[in-house]
């Protein structure tokens, strides 16, 4: 794979970095996920999905 | 979206990903993470600012890094990775403020073709899902693989 196919991939080339696994564990951006949680307490999925 | 993207580093799960925004304001580290929500495969996307000294993640800050459509489409990026990895899973976003929220509905808009290609896209008004339309104020999106 050259530069220019490598640049026009949709799913990027990602690096793993065993320091980032402590964020996975901790409650960032809980404001959001409760958020997230009270819409979707009241509204749920799309009741029909598009092609 | 083939838009310039910052280099992705992620935990092993794919659910944590980190990358440095490059900028007039210098480089600024920015964490997205995929947090698992009540409903079964719905995950919420949310990102911000990493302060390397703290470890402390920021949302609300505004960078003006002089680069927005290359983060959201490093975002982007993001959701490509997690949704190869977990097909099924649904991705919940909405942002910390309303202007926040109307500069992501601007970039799916700009974008929408290339994203529908891929994602069912959806927008939340009036306490309802419909499918993401252009020019119509939406609170939250909601996208899944295709």
């Amino acid at each position: 794979m050259n530069i220019k196919e490598l640049n026009s991939r949709k799913t990027p080339i990602v690096t793993i970095d065993k320091s980032l696994e402590k964020f996975k564990k901790q409650p960032l951006f809980q404001d959001k996920v409760d958020k997230a949680n009270e819409i979707l307490r009241k509204v749920g999925l799309p009741k029909k999905q598009h092609s | 979206m083939k838009l310039p993207k910052y280099p992705l580093k992620a935990e092993k799960s794919l659910m944590v990903f980190e990358f440095t925004s490059e900028g007039p304001r210098g480089q600024i580290k920015k964490l997205v993470k995929y947090s698992e929500t009540n409903l079964k495969d719905l995950y919420n996307l949310a990102f911000g600012d990493k302060d390397d000294k703290t470890s402390e993640i920021n949302d609300k800050i505004i960078s003006n890094n002089g680069d927005s459509d290359m983060v959201l489409a490093t975002v982007v990026a993001t959701v490509y990775a997690f949704t190869d990895k977990y097909p099924d899973a649904w991705v919940f976003a909405t942002g910390s403020t309303k202007a926040r929220t109307r500069l992501y509905r601007i970039g799916i808009t700009k974008y929408l073709l290339e994203i529908k290609r891929d994602f069912q896209v959806f927008g939340l008004k009036d306490e309802e899902w419909e499918p993401f339309g252009k020019d119509v104020i939406y609170e939250a999106f909601l996208v899944k693989r295709k």
